[in-house]
């Protein structure tokens, strides 16, 4: 088998990532479900976190290409 | 399917079951790097006429699209709109209430064009992975994200400039935080260069090309695994599996592909979004 120590770290570093989008849109329609007459604010802070949170996981995505 | 049909399927992919077969060799990154057209030598050796590449292409096609929708939507304007018109208002409306509005607030209006075109020519981009025979996309290319997280990069540092009357003042409200006690503040602030004149376009424009470039690359492996799959002429037994496993793999391909068109219209909205966002955090005045 051949490939690249890279990938296999990326996978792991995904992980954390993964968490924390499942967290944020979880938390997110748990609030939605809580009030949802405040759904538009609260939707678009849901990206906003998703986007952040997204960028840790992009991040080791460029490194596993660049290391 | 004649038998004639059946070797003939067979003989471009189906290595599967075949003894001494072509092993399966997913795709690599080199789909992203198409071969430019170019005219003779003209040009040769240079770096800026090396000739058209396939996302130059797909680059002006997208464009033609983003001007053809806004032409079609604002081409007859009358108070009760019409078909065209209506599609253009809701997603005018769209993008005001979702993405303008809750960052900028009313003085953000202005913005608004810089961020409809940015919507409208980002997804045109990102289409171009789906329509078939095309099947790139654009943003796969990290030029293209880059260019566009540029422009909104010196969007940002101009308006926050012009709103806080000054460089000095805009980069202290832009590096210091408010509320911070004197002490923690070397720490904090070179977080804070980092973080927000460093990082932030730079994953702004990551975000859009990784999510295309990791999209396309499933697309092609589901493709490459489906065709390498297919081998009717193994016999009855494994002709019956290896054709199972192919349509398992065309199902996929049709459900990501479906998938990705969500994924495309997300990216292309949260684009616009952190656009909005840094836009609107640097006009305002603290």
């Amino acid at each position: 088998m051949e490939g690249s120590l890279n990938v296999i770290g990326y996978g792991i570093s995904v992980i954390g990532a993964g968490i924390g989008v499942g967290i944020v849109f979880g938390m997110g329609m748990q609030a939605i479900a809580r009030q949802p007459e405040a759904r538009g604010p609260l939707q678009t802070n849901i990206y906003i976190g998703f986007a952040l949170i997204e960028a840790l996981a992009l991040l080791g995505f460029v490194l596993a290409f660049a290391i | 399917m004649s038998a004639d049909t059946l070797n003939l399927a067979a003989e471009g992919g189906g290595g599967l079951f075949t003894p001494g077969g072509p092993g399966f060799e997913a795709p690599s990154v080199g789909i992203f790097f198409p071969e430019a057209w170019s005219w003779g030598d003209y040009g040769a050796g240079s770096p800026y006429l090396g000739g058209i590449t396939k996302y130059a292409v797909l680059l002006l096609v997208a464009t033609a699209l983003t001007l053809l929708f806004l032409w079609w939507t604002t081409r007859k304007q009358t108070k009760v709109p019409g078909r065209s018109q209506s599609i253009g208002e809701i997603f005018f409306l769209f993008i005001r209430t979702q993405i303008s509005r809750p960052m900028m607030g009313v003085k953000g209006d202005k913005y608004l064009p810089l961020l409809i075109s940015l919507f409208l020519f980002i997804f045109a981009m990102n289409i171009m992975g789906i329509i078939p025979f095309l099947q790139l996309p654009v943003p796969s290319n990290l030029s293209y994200p880059v260019g566009l997280a540029l422009i909104v990069y010196i969007t940002f540092i101009v308006v926050g400039i012009r709103a806080h009357g000054g460089v000095g003042k805009y980069l202290k409200s832009a590096v210091v935080p408010s509320g911070a006690p004197w002490w923690i503040l070397p720490l904090l602030v070179p977080i804070e260069v980092i973080s927000n004149f460093m990082i932030r376009p730079a994953t702004h424009a990551i975000r859009v090309f990784a999510t295309m470039f990791a999209g396309h690359l499933l697309l092609a492996t589901f493709a490459a695994g489906g065709w390498y799959m297919f081998n009717p002429s193994a016999g009855p037994v494994f002709g019956t599996i290896s054709v199972l496993f192919s349509g398992a793999s065309l199902l996929a391909f049709i459900l990501f592909t479906a998938f990705e068109l969500v994924i495309m219209f997300l990216q292309a909205f949260v684009f616009t979004l952190l656009a909005a966002l840094y836009i609107g955090e640097a006009q305002e005045a603290h």
